[in-house]
């Protein structure tokens, strides 16, 4: 828009209009309130559509089993279900984590899943082995590589006890690494 | 400004500019014009924020409700934008009412601006078509039951009536076909249809211009031609009122409305944020004993509706409102007084005038007997299932039913009026009451609360 001085010349004959400095007021009162309503929808709509795009999904500490139930030094496979929340749609998957109760009452929790390339694998009780069908990786009880292409031990999950119930965080690893590196 | 001005010698920008700054406001620049602009704002307010909870909303039964709540609770300023959409709505019934009063006591509706008006009228019936879909898509409880009773009141209506219902609802019954239709329209449809009319209420405007103060029935012609007296009474009437004069729509006119527009939006945001406005429960078909309240601006007509029963019934359900509806379409042509100025239109004056009290009447008894209906929160209906469910009527007695092995508990909202000792009490009742024989139950944390809120409303009624 040109300046107010100059346009107060120019207006249709017989319309009144604003000149000078009072034209000028309106011009930044008019500014001002147009900003203002601008900046107050721009920031909170900003806000609502980045949001989600911002937050870290955080896994839920989910109850597994009680530990007690546990044998010592003998992995056991225990199956529960996770809620997973996409959004606002919440849906339910099985989950099977390998858990082994030590001597002092402590219990580690392994990732199901082989670190050579992302298999299943499965515990031989006859050979106190953990075994992988894929490519024979084999792990002993505490997760240790004995055999086979594995290129790092088993991923151990954070587990805690609370009031001897035995609850786990699940996430999942990168497999093929020498170290352990969370998806 | 060079950008501007290169623009300017390519598209002869500078020219429209003028068109649309430069519009004559008879009698100059007043603050009583500002409510048509609150409306459009309102309407841009709502299309923006509408945009935006579409980014979130799924238009199906089975999420249309978590999605809301997913709005509400997770999204940040995700409260706030559905409260403005909210209130948003709110406030534009108010701008359009107060913007046809306007219209109406300044005879802007007489000739030439019959048109206007018609369109206006019918952007009213959009804006309420809005007003009807939108309430829908929460699916709580509120919402469902309310569009059910809406729809069954088209049902009234003779011959076309079943019909109507059923197109409406996409089928036999209110459910996902009548949820995706109503977003459809509310989001697709009626936005069209109201920009495209709003364009057309526009382009009248700057047809026939705006009517002005009272001080004759002038035409814009006569105007810019210079203050030729115009004929008639006319010349006499500005002798006693001031000077008559036009004035540019820019910059004062602008300036008013865009306070006005700022002020609106203050409000309106103000009350997005001290106002929530929570959902009632999911949706429930087969929950027939929830009572739905409609929006404060449809309750006038909620109250009518208690008066008409039996064969009264399809006065209130349809005939009153068409009557209402063509009359008002109609209003130009039904009001064929050619002066604008009150004192000379007694008949048109006492006829709105009479709408007005009725409709502020009937709002007013509305409002009076919903304060006295004892409101049951649904927190305190889910811990009364609760105490149901587990039984705890067998020990304790709330107003003269239940077993007498526990404390009477009728009242025991007065004397335990602190939320922490019952959620400690249900959880470890030995721990707060030492000797307690009160067993543990396994309450979850939803029925704990539950149950804790039904205990809170346990007492005497306020004398």
């Amino acid at each position: 828009m040109s300046g107010g001085e100059e346009r107060g010349t120019e207006l249709v004959p017989g319309l009144s209009s604003p000149v000078g400095t009072r034209r000028t007021f309106f011009r930044w009162v008019t500014t001002l309130a147009a900003g203002l309503i601008g900046l107050g929808l721009a920031v909170p709509l900003i806000g609502y559509v980045i949001s989600p795009a911002l937050k870290r999904r955080e896994q839920p500490w989910v109850e597994v089993g009680v530990a007690d139930d546990l044998p010592v030094g003998i992995p056991k496979q225990l199956e529960y279900v996770q809620t997973i929340q996409d959004g606002w749609m919440a849906s339910q998957t099985h989950k099977a984590v390998w858990a082994v109760r030590q001597a002092d009452g402590q219990v580690t929790v392994f990732s199901p899943i082989c670190t050579h390339l992302g298999c299943g694998y499965r515990w031989e009780d006859a050979d106190r082995k953990f075994k992988c069908p894929c490519h024979g990786s084999v792990y002993d009880a505490e997760g240790r590589v004995l055999a086979g292409p594995a290129p790092r031990r088993l991923d151990v999950l954070p587990s805690k006890i609370e009031h001897g119930s035995l609850f786990v965080v699940y996430k999942e690893y990168k497999a093929g690494l020498s170290t352990s590196v969370e998806l | 400004m060079n950008l501007y001005e290169w623009l300017d010698s390519r598209l002869k920008l500078k020219a429209v500019e003028r068109t649309l700054l430069d519009e004559p406001i008879p009698g100059g620049a007043s603050w009583i014009y500002v409510f048509g602009s609150a409306t459009l704002f309102l309407f841009l307010l709502q299309a923006i924020t509408g945009m935006f909870l579409a980014v979130y909303y799924a238009p199906t039964p089975d999420h249309a409700y978590d999605s809301i709540q997913f709005i509400e609770k997770q999204v940040t300023f995700g409260a706030f934008v559905r409260g403005l959409h909210h209130w948003g709505a709110s406030a534009m019934v108010v701008a359009i009412g107060l913007h046809m009063l306007q219209v109406f006591l300044y005879g802007a509706y007489k000739p030439p601006r019959e048109v206007m008006w018609m369109v206006g009228v019918v952007l009213f019936l959009i804006t309420l078509g809005f007003a009807f879909t939108g309430y829908l898509l929460p699916w709580d409880q509120n919402a469902y039951w309310a569009t059910q009773i809406g729809i069954n009141m088209v049902g009234t209506v003779p011959v076309v009536g079943d019909l109507a219902v059923r197109v409406l609802r996409g089928g036999e019954t209110l459910g996902a076909l009548t949820l995706s239709r109503f977003f459809a329209v509310h989001v697709l449809f009626l936005p069209a249809a109201l920009a495209g009319l709003i364009l057309l209420h526009l382009f009248i405007l700057r047809r026939v211009g705006p009517a002005g103060p009272w001080t004759g029935g002038m035409e814009r012609r006569q105007h810019s031609a210079q203050a030729a007296p115009p004929a008639g009474d006319a010349p006499r009437e500005s002798a006693d009122r001031r000077v008559r004069t036009s004035e540019t729509f820019y910059p004062r006119q602008v300036f008013m409305d865009a306070v006005v527009m700022l002020g609106v939006f203050a409000a309106v945001a103000a009350l997005a944020l001290a106002v929530p406005f929570p959902l009632a429960d999911k949706a429930d078909p087969s929950d027939t004993t929830f009572v739905p309240i409609p929006e404060w601006y449809f309750l006038f007509y909620y109250q009518l509706l208690k008066y008409a029963h039996g064969p009264l019934e399809p006065l209130a359900t349809w005939v009153l409102p068409s009557l209402f509806f063509l009359a008002l379409l109609f209003w130009p042509f039904l009001d064929r007084n050619p002066s604008r100025r009150l004192v000379k239109r007694p008949l048109a004056l006492g006829a709105g005038a009479l709408f007005l009290v009725m409709v502020f009447a009937l709002l007013g008894i509305s409002i009076h007997d919903l304060r006295a209906l004892p409101r049951v929160d649904p927190a305190v209906a889910r811990g009364k299932a609760v105490f149901a469910r587990f039984g705890c009527a067998g020990c304790h007695r709330v107003h003269g039913e239940g077993g007498a092995v526990g404390p009477d508990l009728s009242f025991v909202g007065d004397t335990r009026s602190e939320r922490e000792w019952h959620l400690r009490h249900f959880r470890d009742p030995q721990s707060v009451s030492p000797g307690s024989i009160m067993p543990k139950f396994p309450l979850n944390e939803q029925e704990l609360g539950d149950l804790t809120g039904y205990m809170l409303s346990l007492k005497r009624p306020a004398s």
